[in-house]
């Protein structure tokens, strides 16, 4: 394949955002939301059947000679991650043309604008641009999140916001920093760097602080399960495929090429990924709410999928990549399942729902097998995934071998528990009797009594369910997909073939 | 001297505004630090030398490094839009610290 065409990741879905700006028609709308996100998604498979032969490929934006240009790299690790998380953002996408809310004004352009910066995010081999692309990603989340949830939202999207910015002006500062002190904010120069110079590691690390406080690592991970409840179901599922993820992919990228091996400051890493695991698994069991509960485990996961840049090795670290790949897939299962069910009964309080195991089968059944796949329970996903951190772990020896592998299986059973509690809330008991409609006006009216032929439709389960079906592909398949995870771990291990590329 | 002690006010500043309650305070507060970034990144291409960067027209030696200058433009248009976003949301909707509800007819179980 041409380099070159690389842009078009970046291009299509903006030009897309453009024209539904212009032209407001809903079926131009729907498809275009729908369908940029899968045909990013095909390309992105087809890059990763492409880097068998040429593992990097890398296009110098203008022309301009290596170093001195801004470079799109796709290696094994970017291609999987593009070709993930946007199979679920067109899940998601498809979720939200069934709840009516890619009517809202701007809601399609924004969520192509938000595409468009999460491939560019994952793309690119640059800092500066990096930080670029993070904030084409951020800024129509900022009004994502205005638009759709309950009145909290704006509340919420100021909390949002501040978080971000703050964070994003950090990240600025600490690019500075590393053009200050090592003359390049090229990733492809800056190989290595960080471990002969310690100046550069101490800007790197001003770095991958602003990215740890964008993927919620503990103790800054508080902002994550106040701000992503309040907006609605289908939005949370898309933020939740792709905020967090990015950042975790540069932490995963800028971590593993500047220092060459572990940083002098691994130990810390590997505290807050504990703290970030137990706290978040934890936490779970004090919220009342679905998505809220499933806000605290999409922290706990945060640390799961960083716990294999705290043992740094490629088994390890391939571990970490399949274990985000798991969880991008199971959390959108699970907030598109929750949300269908809010979507219809009007909340997702444990104590306002009940007895939807005999009234919704389908959707009990979705549920169950994603929340399976959560605390990584056979047939699922996560039964692989939290299998490869153990074995990860166990290969690491010494006092981190029993810590972590004690961390994962407490974390798991706090899961099982806290989800328990969620499943006899919602699932199980007495029949329901009454629940809030949707209102004329938007939002919701006053509670009525339930009619009895109320079911969710198969239109709002039915994402949620090809998720589900796709995470239980991935257990059959699990032999064709570690292969995958391994080859992107030997990108991060292995940097000649990306700096050759890069740098020509 | 000059550029390093202004950066540390403008961040000392930026910080004790963050940590207030109001929401133009904060906006203030993060007004301030992105200055303070924005500065730093002009500092990391020496001030000393500051013609402008092209070809033909100034000294190498004299020349500026045009990059910091690229990346201040960037983050002065980010962090304006942003501004703007954020003082929007401060002029609609108060009391997010209390659990007093606005009325917009909806009713949520949140």
């Amino acid at each position: 394949m041409n380099p070159a065409l690389l842009s078009l990741f970046v291009v299509l879905p903006l030009t897309a955002a453009a024209l539904l700006v212009v032209v407001r028609r809903p079926a131009l709308d729907r498809g275009l939301m729908v369908g940029i996100p899968a045909l990013v998604t095909a390309a992105a498979i087809y890059l990763l059947f492409e880097h068998r032969e040429t593992p990097v490929l890398a296009h110098n934006i203008g022309g301009f000679p290596g170093g001195v240009s801004i470079p799109l790299v796709s290696d094994t690790f970017s291609a999987l991650m593009i070709a993930v998380t946007s199979l679920t953002t067109t899940v998601t996408m498809a979720f939200l043309t069934r709840t009516g809310e890619d009517r809202y004004r701007f809601v399609p352009s924004l969520a192509l604008m938000l595409t468009a910066g999460v491939n560019g995010a994952f793309l690119t081999g640059d800092l500066f641009n990096l930080f670029v692309f993070v904030e084409v990603m951020l800024l129509p989340s900022y009004a994502l999140i205005a638009v759709t949830g309950t009145w909290r939202r704006l509340g919420i999207g100021r909390l949002f916001v501040v978080v971000n910015l703050l964070t994003s002006t950090i990240l600025l500062i600490g690019v500075g920093l590393v053009y200050a002190t090592a003359g390049t904010v090229n990733l492809a120069e800056l190989v290595g760097r960080a471990a002969e110079d310690p100046r550069v590691g101490l800007a790197i690390s001003v770095v991958l602080l602003a990215l740890a406080i964008k993927a919620a690592v503990a103790p800054t991970h508080g902002w994550l399960p106040r701000a992503y409840p309040a907006t609605s179901a289908g939005i949370m599922a898309l933020f939740s495929a792709v905020h967090t993820k990015v950042a975790l992919y540069g932490i995963y990228r800028i971590y593993s090429s500047t220092y060459d091996g572990q940083a002098p400051w691994a130990p810390i890493l590997a505290i807050a990924v504990v703290a970030t695991i137990l706290i978040g698994s934890y936490s779970t069991f004090g919220e009342h709410i679905m998505r809220r509960a499933l806000a605290w485990q999409m922290v706990a996961g945060v640390g799961h999928i960083l716990l294999g840049l705290a043992l740094f090795s490629e088994f390890a670290l391939a571990a970490g990549i399949f274990y985000m790949i798991h969880h991008i897939v199971t959390m959108g299962a699970l907030l598109l399942a929750s949300g269908a069910i809010e979507q219809t009964y009007g909340s997702g309080r444990y104590e306002r729902l009940a007895g939807l195991a005999r009234r919704d089968k389908w959707v009990a059944v979705i549920y169950a097998f994603a929340l399976l796949s959560l605390v990584g329970l056979p047939p699922s996903t996560g039964f692989f995934a939290k299998i490869g951190l153990l074995q990860a772990s166990a290969d690491a020896g010494g006092w981190k071998q029993w810590v972590f592998i004690a961390t994962v299986l407490i974390a798991a059973v706090a899961t099982l528990l806290a989800m328990q509690r969620l499943w006899s809330g919602v699932f199980w008991g007495p029949a329901m009797e009454n629940y809030r409609p949707e209102a004329s006006h938007g939002g919701r009216d006053r509670r009525v009594p339930l009619p009895r032929d109320l079911r969710v439709t198969w239109q709002l389960a039915s994402p949620a369910a090809f998720l589900v079906g796709l995470q239980l592909v991935f257990f059959v398949l699990a032999g064709a997909l570690i292969p995958i995870a391994l080859r992107a771990a030997d990108d991060l291990m292995t940097l000649q073939p990306y700096v050759e590329a890069v740098l020509g | 001297m000059i550029l390093p002690i202004t950066i540390g006010v403008l961040v000392a500043g930026g910080v004790f505004l963050i940590v207030q309650r109001g929401m133009v305070r904060i906006i203030f507060g993060l007004a301030l630090l992105s200055h303070a970034a924005n500065l730093l990144l002009l500092a990391t291409g020496v001030s000393a030398f500051r013609g402008e960067p092209l070809a033909n027209v100034t000294a190498v030696e004299a020349a500026a490094d045009p990059l910091p200058q690229a990346f201040v433009l960037t983050a002065i248009v980010i962090a304006l839009a942003v501004t703007i976003f954020m003082l929007t949301l401060a002029v609609i909707g108060h009391n997010d610290d209390t659990k007093h509800m606005p009325h917009t007819g909806e009713f949520h179980d949140r």
